[in-house]
């Protein structure tokens, strides 16, 4: 590994912060060497807890997750926040604000907060995003809480990645929780219904037990469903309370589950043999002589697809390995 | 796997001013530049701005300020950068800044003041360009100047 | 021989066909690059119902057949009158620097000069958001774009420059404050109170708008409920006690400096101005009893004057039917939108580049507000961009360029003059009707302030604001001498400016040391004790939404408890306003 990665996970560990920012650049930006950092942490990690908050725009998902952060602080524990917003599809730029609810805490020691833009090239954000935990979870961070919009697929694998998830509705959302994403629902730890101060955060709350209910098999424990206000306070003191609990009891549990690790194995692979497919694919003009043909009318995708496929040998040796292999 | 990097940029309301349109303009700008803008909403103080533009490795602070007090809170800035180690950092300034301030800013170290009538174009090849000096090696990492805007002349800026 | 609708959209047909088409071909464009009007652009056949007269519902025509000062213009003329620029009704010009007595003693000089104008006081940002001159947020900004203000006794030095002749039973005041409104006019109340004044003979506006702050300005400090539950006590509290000051000054000209477009000022204004009403009725008040006392802050300001006057006048008649027919109004006077400044171009329509082209501009403002209804006022000062103040060569300019349109072009000789001409009420009707299904949106969402709180407002503002930048950038509009004709052989005409040596530069500068230390001085030698309990009055009243606030923020104000100390127990009762994500 380069002398600087080195010396930055050292100077990460020791608490500066810096280094741990430019370790989590490093990693989300996949520069070169960044599965040296990875495979370097590795064995280290698992300490931290990782809590996933989701739910519709406007729930009031950050200023909870800071509210829960400002209570965690107050405990004496030290947390990352990671605040996922999506990307522009079309400049791939982005706008990310939700560091802006969590001012409160912006400048408290035991508190990293890292906005990060889903970026979405070939549904890399899963594994970016549990990367920057586990670089969080490496430079000692107690918990780690990950807030996510709950609409993309992207954004669901994301907070599916965490230990503990808290789905957050609010009264007044559209259709109720109709609205609320299938899918999303499913991963669900546990329910909020915030901004209770408003009319309808009793009902909203007796339908998703209704639906829990409906759901679930007989003897399974139900998520629990919590009421909580920011602006009254109401709920949020009892909500730690159970996140507390669960991170005293995820300490206890410790190891990693076989599923979880083959999912990652097999994804890191497929990713990495999509990235090469593709660049086999593009190589001589292959791939646009392929378009041509078809906007001429002279083929369809199916069958460029396949005769791609068969000309690109896997086995074959390629003439210039990528940089980041070479190394290490 | 593909390298994908953006330059990340933290545009930061210092002090009491509550005009945000310039603020407002500049990061759908230079978020439809492509560029990955976190905005700090208003009323920020000076270690507020550095411990953001440190933990999220910003490439640029822009500090947009209207209510004349621009000398006194950009030096804070620039100070308290200085004491993390990131005056790395380019830091740039908009909003109301009379001409004969523009200097003393640069003395500070800003690297571009940009006032009224500045496009946000000219804003974001400025800043790819002063990147570019800064950090020359850096740049084949930095997809985006494989696009290689040159800055042309004048300066951007923001409205009021 | 009457023309028949039939005939005229005969002729229109054959008019498009033989000149409008050719011409358009012969020249390769697309579409005509003007438009025309006929009778059949618009209906104007319902006069009564939508122009009217003059000073008569729907008040299109103007509030009054003349105003205050046109009656007095002769005179004005004859006797060289100067006014204050940016005051009304008898306030001076608009401004505030330094301590307390910075400001008073420069108020005493203007004085000397003949500026007898009441106080319009412009707050530093510290007061303004509910801070002292003490606090770490204080910063920096002590005194800087105002003055500082954290007590009675603050104010009170204020006004040591107002006595005698110019005491506040005879001279009006403004005050430039929202958040804190409730504060300054507890402090303003106070005052009279020590000076035996009764506080029936108190005049002014503090101008209390706290929801476009939200939208526009970013100087709120509570969030939008409770700070409308402020608003309701010193609407209360004013018409019990103060019946002659006016409760607030809508914006509207706020929303649309932000980058709000045409529509969305007059939407998100009328809306402001639905939620303010609410909160009078809230009160216990009846329409009539405060609505005459709502006035209205320069609404508008672009440079397209066809459509600022199809606004002003659009306004009006928007004001007057959501008054009478929403809210069941009788008295004419809660119809009207009372404003000192009306057309104008806005301070975000001047350039910084070829400035003197400012001074042209404001001209166009001042044409469009002549022209619905207003004084022709040149506003701003050519300099505005430059943000070193206002010379005395531009105010000399600003305020002759009023006169030549008063007196030379007689532009304010007819009251709306462009009442029946097809294309401005086209224009009117279609800006009125543009404005009203904006407005039934945000009536859909809750009103103003559930499309605040769900960041509606705020974010459709700053995207209009990021839109108009584009067309600037693509040239798809153009600015003169910043998009446009900006070649090397364009000529930048300069003249000289000479500051007004108004605000003494050492003086802003050591202001925040001098006022930490006399603040600090005035926390030693109060009444701990006093304080403390008129505090802890307040909070309890607070938990109480019932409760009118405005008694016991006066006694807290007399026992000298200090701005922050009041907005921070207000802040622990009602939390703090958040923060909008883009």
């Amino acid at each position: 590994m380069e002398e600087r990665m080195e010396t930055l996970i050292r100077e990460m560990k020791n608490g500066d912060q810096r280094s741990l920012a430019r370790l989590i650049s490093c990693v989300e930006d996949r520069q070169a060497g960044w599965k040296d950092v990875m495979k370097s942490i590795y064995p280290g990690i698992g300490k931290a807890c990782v809590l996933g908050i989701t739910g519709s725009p406007g729930a009031g998902k950050s200023t909870l997750a800071g509210e829960i952060a400002r209570r965690f602080l107050d405990r004496g524990l030290s947390l990352g926040i990671i605040a996922v917003d999506p990307s522009s599809p079309y400049s791939g730029g982005a706008l990310l604000g939700d560091r802006l609810r969590m001012r409160d805490i912006s400048t408290n020691p035991g508190v990293f907060i890292r906005s990060m833009a889903t970026r979405g090239a070939l549904g890399g954000l899963c594994q970016a995003a549990r990367d920057v935990m586990r670089i969080m979870d490496a430079a000692g961070k107690d918990v780690v809480l990950i807030e996510t919009v709950g609409v993309g697929q992207d954004e669901i694998e994301v907070v599916s990645a965490s230990d503990y998830v808290v789905l957050v509705t609010f009264p007044g959302q559209g259709d109720g929780i109709q609205a609320i994403k299938a899918g999303v629902m499913e991963i669900a730890d546990l329910f909020v219904v915030n901004k209770c101060d408003r009319d309808g955060a009793d009902v909203m709350a007796s339908e998703i037990s209704a639906m829990l209910e409906l759901s679930s098999e007989a003897g399974q424990e139900r998520p629990p469903v919590m009421m909580t206000s920011a602006f009254t306070q109401e709920g949020i003191d009892d909500l730690c309370g159970v996140l507390s609990e669960f991170i005293n009891q995820k300490k206890a549990r410790g190891k990693p589950q076989r599923d979880h690790v083959r999912n990652e194995v097999l994804g890191l692979l497929e990713r990495e043999m999509v990235g090469m497919l593709r660049e086999r694919i593009m190589e001589n003009g292959k791939l646009e002589s392929a378009l041509d043909a078809i906007l001429e009318g002279k083929g369809d995708p199916y069958s460029a697809a396949e005769e791609l496929m068969a000309r690109v040998h896997l086995v074959r040796s390629r003439p210039g390995e990528r940089k980041e292999d070479t190394r290490g | 796997m593909v390298q994908e990097s953006r330059i990340r940029v933290l545009i930061a309301k210092p002090g009491l001013d509550g005009h945000e349109r310039g603020a407002h303009v500049v990061a759908y700008g230079l978020r439809d530049e492509g560029f990955e803008v976190i905005y700090t909403g208003l009323r920020q103080t000076p270690e507020q701005i550095v411990s953001a533009a440190v933990q999220e490795d910003v490439d640029v602070v822009g500090l947009s300020i209207l209510s004349g007090a621009h000398l006194s809170l950009t030096r804070k800035v620039m100070e308290g950068l200085k004491a993390k180690g990131a005056n790395d950092i380019l830091v740039t300034v908009g909003g109301i800044i009379p001409e004969e301030d523009r200097e003393a800013l640069e003395r500070m170290g800003v690297g571009g003041v940009f006032t009224s009538g500045s496009k946000i174009k000219d804003i974001a090849a400025h800043i790819r360009t002063r990147l570019g000096e800064m950090c020359p090696h850096e740049e084949e990492n930095r997809g985006l100047f494989t696009e290689g805007t040159q800055a042309t002349a004048g300066t951007g800026h923001e409205g009021q | 021989m009457k023309d028949s609708r039939k005939g005229i959209e005969k002729a229109a047909e054959k008019w498009e066909a033989e000149i409008l088409k050719p011409r358009v071909k012969r020249f390769n464009l697309d579409r005509s690059p003007t438009s025309f009007h006929t009778p059949l652009s618009c209906d104007t056949t319902h006069f009564l119902d939508k122009v009217g007269f003059p000073g008569q519902f729907p008040f299109t025509a103007g509030n009054n057949p003349f105003d205050f000062w046109k009656a007095h213009a002769k005179t004005a003329a004859l006797f060289g009158f100067r006014p204050d620029w940016g005051g009304a009704g008898g306030v001076g010009k608009y401004g505030g620097f330094g301590t307390p007595a910075d400001y008073r003693d420069y108020l005493l000089r203007m004085q000397s000069m003949g500026r007898k104008g009441g106080p319009n006081i412009a707050f530093d940002l510290v007061t303004q958001c509910g801070y002292d001159s003490d606090s770490p947020y204080a910063e920096g900004e002590v005194g800087r774009v105002g003055v500082a203000v954290s007590s009675l006794r603050d104010f009170s030095i204020i006004y040591e420059a107002y006595t005698g002749e110019l005491d506040i039973d005879k001279v009006p005041s403004n005050f430039t404050i929202n958040a804190p409104a409730a504060v300054i006019i507890a402090m303003y109340a106070c005052l009279a109170g020590k000076r035996g004044i009764p506080l029936t003979k108190l005049r002014g506006t503090p101008q209390n708008d706290i929801l476009k702050e939200f939208i526009a300005r970013g100087t709120h400090i509570f969030p939008p409920r409770p700070s409308m539950r402020l608003f309701r006590d010193t609407c209360v509290f004013c018409r019990s006690h103060m019946p002659s000051l006016n409760i607030n000054s809508i914006g509207g000209y706020h929303i649309r400096e932000a980058g709000a477009t045409r529509t969305q000022d007059l939407a998100f204004s009328m809306a402001n101005g639905i939620a303010y009403v609410e909160a009078g009725l809230e009160g216990g008040l009846a329409v009539d009893e405060f609505a005459p006392a709502f006035t209205f802050n320069a609404f508008g300001g672009s440079m397209e004057i066809y459509h600022e006057i199809a606004f002003q006048r659009a306004a009006r008649r928007m004001w007057a039917h959501i008054i009478r027919d929403r809210f069941g109004a009788k008295d004419p006077r809660s119809m009207t939108i009372r404003q000192p400044i009306t057309a104008h171009i806005g301070c975000s329509s001047t350039t910084l580049q070829r400035p003197l082209n400012n001074l042209a501009r404001a001209v166009i403002g001042g044409m469009g507000a002549g022209m619905s209804g207003g004084i022709p006022g040149a506003f701003p000062p050519f300099d505005e961009p430059l943000g070193l103040g206002h010379s005395q060569e531009a105010v000399q300019l600003q305020l002759d360029a009023t006169r030549i349109m008063i007196y030379e072009a007689k532009v304010a000789d007819v009251c709306d003059p462009w009442a029946g001409s097809y294309f401005m009420e086209s224009l009117t009707d279609e800006t009125e009707e543009q404005a009203l299904a904006e407005l039934e949106k945000i009536g859909n969402m809750g009103g103003a302030v559930a499309a605040i709180e769900n960041g509606y407002m705020p974010r459709a503002v700053a995207k209009s604001a990021y839109e108009r930048q584009k067309k600037i950038e693509s040239q798809e509009e153009f600015v003169v001498g910043v998009n446009c004709f900006v070649d090397a052989h364009e000529i930048d005409v300069s003249i000289n400016r000479g500051v007004e040596a108004t605000y003494d530069p050492e003086l802003k500068r050591t202001a925040e040391e001098r006022q930490k230390a006399s603040l600090a001085e005035l926390k030693r030698a109060r009444n701990g004790k006093g304080v403390v309990a008129s505090l802890k009055n307040l909070k309890d009243q607070a938990r109480d939404q019932d409760k009118n606030l405005m008694p016991a923020i006066c006694e807290c104000v007399e026992s000298d408890a200090t701005l922050q100390e009041i907005c921070d127990v207000l802040r622990e009762v009602f939390g703090e306003a958040q923060p909008v994500k883009l």
